[in-house]
């Protein structure tokens, strides 16, 4: 029996998955890294360490449920968070810790950017709004910051093509990782030289861009007899989690829209071309060339729930975190729709889309005598909620979104895919397979075997399980809340810079 | 409450207990000038709070002291008043000697404690993990008065009591700590916290054991919990960290193997290059020829 395994390089662990060639998976395993914070803003991870704990999980997984088995393995595909940067210098050594996504060091080259009349040529340009997060404003940084590591940086690699290249040899990067990178002009799909130039870097500087589709090589000789591979296994480079999501997630006509929310979030659509977002909300990701995923991100997803949960929830040290996560939804729903009129910004790690701004700060608004604990863990999911749909109000401005899908661990919660129904008023539907990143790798292997023609077909293949209807009673009611909650995230402009930089400032003197 | 000061050398309450350098109990009235400047303690010392509101500078963390807490100074922190002088109050403290382990930084409560060898280790490498200062623990201050009973009224099985004291009040202190951190909601936090610890002590024979007890936890719940977190056992994910460590050396090219396999926590480079073999499909010196003459 033949079977393709994917991997996927994710924000904290590494998700290796092997699938049968119908789709089903016959194994999985996962393996996590630390994130370092050294500084505020900082966020990096130990690039080799990615790279054994790869490894080792693949092999624990081949040894322990394939080869047992006798499965054949015929391809692996990756898939990576997006916006991570790796300087390596001329013998491939990386220099210092990759920077992961979550990085914010880059907020004022962003800022500065941004405001400049280039900000807007970029956008228009790559199609990725310009913050703090795109490698073009890390690289920039690099630059201004640590012109040391920038001299001798040899190549400019994401996390992605570092491991491929140790376990291959090439220096390879795919359009739709690259898409992201806010160097990529996403119309010719080269690299974009006035953006490059911005950073003070040439094409040398980054690997070669590639399709999804492409194949870097043979794993090297050492690796195929440690993993008991053979010679003929076929490396795919594969995409972004962004994008394998929506793949993943089977959402592919027009009118179809995708909500993801795991510790982030994001809602996305899928189509022929960019979206030109005068505002420069909206990113644009490429799949291939007939395929642009567009949409918006926010940082402010399940990791909300879930600081909610550790401050106020069950201390009893007794019971874990999901556990008392269930028992505060379960409370929650003793609570009207609407929270009784409390309403929460859900900005505590800053904000992305739709309002661009790192400095944004959560709040609770309206509490009243009679508002309740109750009331406040209602009212945090449906601040969470909101934020998702702001999004999808803005990609509606662009596109027309008659239903949703909802993926990932808090979109598919039940309760909270309802609310989405609800607040949206259009179905949504959840995917079969809660993993539907790893899904979408397989789809894009089973494409590239000939199994289906076209990703499109591949996409239609996917089954979805249930379908939540929306109440439009409810809707009315979530509506008139929303639109405070809307006024609100933008009349507090002036107030969450403030404070902002009277928060960024205790922390240099505590630090200091 | 009567006043009192034994110190090592010169009080004979304290000849049978060397490990004890200073034991007190102080009702300050007035402030003086100077008189708690800034120095830097060579014993573990414990403060604790009967009454006032003491302002000190502990290991360059500014705290308020009020009734019922007790801070902790580590050997090698400084402690001082944050005016330099004594504020007016009440308090006990209690400076103790701890054994220096040969030939590492590591520390150990002293061979007087009951406490077996591993939670003599472990109760000091609580303390540096947690770098917290300060505890409130109104408990302590009936083991400081019955310790001080046994101290100064010397009957039958004094010294054994005195050591029982002193071994309880870190028990507390230690469980205290690990507790603190509410380590089973936050697991990813202390996690952390642990995974530093490994990293700055990579070459430590480290013991599931030893981490789970960093922990506060046994070590079938300790391993759970990680395998659940990390997708490895305890001991294979300290793997992934010293082979990763490991990769970074070779890269080097400067260090040889045996430095190498000693500094990342292996028992000898035979050790090293069979467990790097195993994980990566190379020996060392395959993997150090290849990333020296293939950058490709």
């Amino acid at each position: 029996m033949e079977c393709v395994i994917t991997i996927e390089l994710g924000t904290n662990a590494v998700r290796v998955v092997a699938f049968d060639l119908k789709g089903n998976a016959i194994g999985s395993m996962k393996g996590a890294y630390p994130t370092f914070h050294i500084e505020p803003d900082y966020s990096e991870q130990d690039p080799e360490q990615i790279f054994i704990t790869m490894l080792y999980v693949l092999k624990n997984l081949l040894c322990e449920e394939i080869h047992p088995k006798n499965y054949n393995v015929i391809s692996i595909c990756f898939s990576a968070s997006m916006h991570s940067v790796l300087a390596i210098d001329k013998h491939g050594v990386p220099l210092g810790n990759v920077i992961t996504w979550a990085d914010n060091r880059a907020k004022k080259e962003a800022q500065e950017l941004k405001a400049s009349s280039l900000g807007k040529t970029f956008y228009e340009a790559t199609g990725t709004p310009i913050h703090p997060m795109s490698p073009l404003a890390k690289i920039t940084w690099l630059n201004r910051n640590d012109p040391e590591r920038f001299k001798k940086t040899y190549k400019f690699l994401t996390i992605k093509s570092y491991i491929i290249q140790q376990l291959t040899h090439g220096y390879v990067l795919d359009y739709s990782l690259a898409s992201a990178t806010g160097l990529m002009n996403i119309h010719t799909l080269s690299w974009e030289a006035n953006a490059l130039d911005h950073a003070g870097i040439t094409s040398e500087k980054l690997p070669e861009l590639v399709p999804v589709f492409h194949s870097p090589g043979k794993l090297r000789k050492e690796y195929q007899k440690s993993l008991g591979l053979s010679n003929s296994v076929k490396i795919i480079v594969g995409s972004s989690d962004g994008c394998l999501a929506m793949l993943g997630g089977g959402i592919w006509e027009d009118g179809k829209a995708t909500v993801t929310i795991e510790d982030s979030g994001a809602v996305r659509v899928i189509g022929d071309k960019v979206i030109q977002d005068s505002n420069q909300r909206i990113f644009n990701y490429l799949l291939t060339e007939k395929h642009f995923v567009s949409g918006g991100p926010t940082n402010n997803g399940g990791v909300i729930f879930e600081w909610f949960v550790k401050q106020f929830g069950d201390c009893n040290s007794s019971v874990d975190i999901e556990y008392s996560m269930q028992n505060l939804i379960q409370e929650a729903m003793a609570i009207p729709i609407g929270s009784d009129g409390l309403l929460f910004l859900p900005y505590l790690l800053g904000e992305r889309a739709p309002i661009w701004n790192p400095n944004a700060r959560g709040s609770y608004f309206g509490i009243n005598i009679k508002h309740e604990r109750q009331h406040f863990i209602r009212a945090t999911i449906e601040g969470i909620l909101y934020e998702i749909y702001s999004i999808g109000k803005t990609l509606q401005e662009h596109s027309n979104i008659n239903c949703l899908t909802a993926n990932g661990s808090f979109a598919s919660i039940p309760v909270c895919t309802q609310m989405l129904a609800d607040i949206f008023n259009k179905p949504v539907s959840v995917g079969k397979n809660p993993d539907s990143n790893a899904q979408g790798a397989f789809l894009l292997s089973a494409t590239d075997l000939g199994i289906f023609k076209t990703l499109d077909e591949a996409a239609r293949s996917v089954v979805l399980a249930s379908t939540f209807k929306p109440q439009s009673q409810n809707h009315a009611v979530y509506m008139e809340y929303f639109s405070v909650f809307e006024r609100l995230s933008v009349k507090l402009h002036d107030e969450f810079e403030i404070i902002a930089n009277l928060q960024q400032k205790r922390i240099n003197v505590s630090h200091g | 409450m009567n006043q009192f000061t034994l110190q090592q050398g010169s009080s004979r309450e304290l000849e049978l207990f060397p490990h004890i350098k200073e034991f007190a109990l102080r009702k300050n009235n007035t402030i003086q000038l100077d008189s708690f400047t800034p120095i830097l303690s060579e014993t573990l010392r414990c403060y604790y709070i009967v009454d006032g509101k003491f302002e000190w500078v502990i290991n360059g963390q500014h705290l308020v002291l009020y009734p019922g807490d007790m801070a902790l100074v580590l050997p090698g922190h400084e402690i001082g008043g944050s005016k330099g002088y004594l504020d007016i109050g009440t308090l006990f403290w209690l400076h103790l000697e701890v054994e220096k382990i040969e030939n590492t930084s590591g520390m150990m409560l002293g061979k007087w404690s009951k406490l077996s060898e591993m939670e003599r280790l472990t109760i000091i490498k609580i303390l540096l993990l947690n770098n917290m200062s300060v505890l409130k623990m109104k408990e302590a201050i009936e083991l400081l008065h019955e310790m001080r009973a046994e101290i100064m009224n010397q009957e039958l099985g004094y010294i054994t009591r005195v050591n029982y004291f002193i071994d309880s009040l870190f028990i507390i202190i230690a469980r205290r700590l690990t507790r603190q951190g509410d380590s089973r909601l936050d697991f990813p936090r202390t996690f952390m916290k642990l995974e530093q610890t490994l990293r700055q002590r990579l070459a430590h024979p480290w013991s599931v054991e030893e981490m789970a007890a960093l922990f506060g936890l046994g070590t079938t719940a300790f391993t759970e919990k990680v395998k659940n977190y990390t997708g490895f056992s305890p001991l294979n994910y300290l793997i992934n960290i010293r082979i990763s460590e490991a990769i970074k050396l070779l890269k080097r090219r400067d260090v040889n193997f045996t430095d190498i396999a000693l500094e990342t926590g292996f028992y000898s480079s035979q050790h090293f290059s069979t467990t790097f073999k195993k994980l990566t499909g190379y020996t060392p010196g395959q993997f150090r020829k290849q990333n020296a003459s293939n950058p490709t």
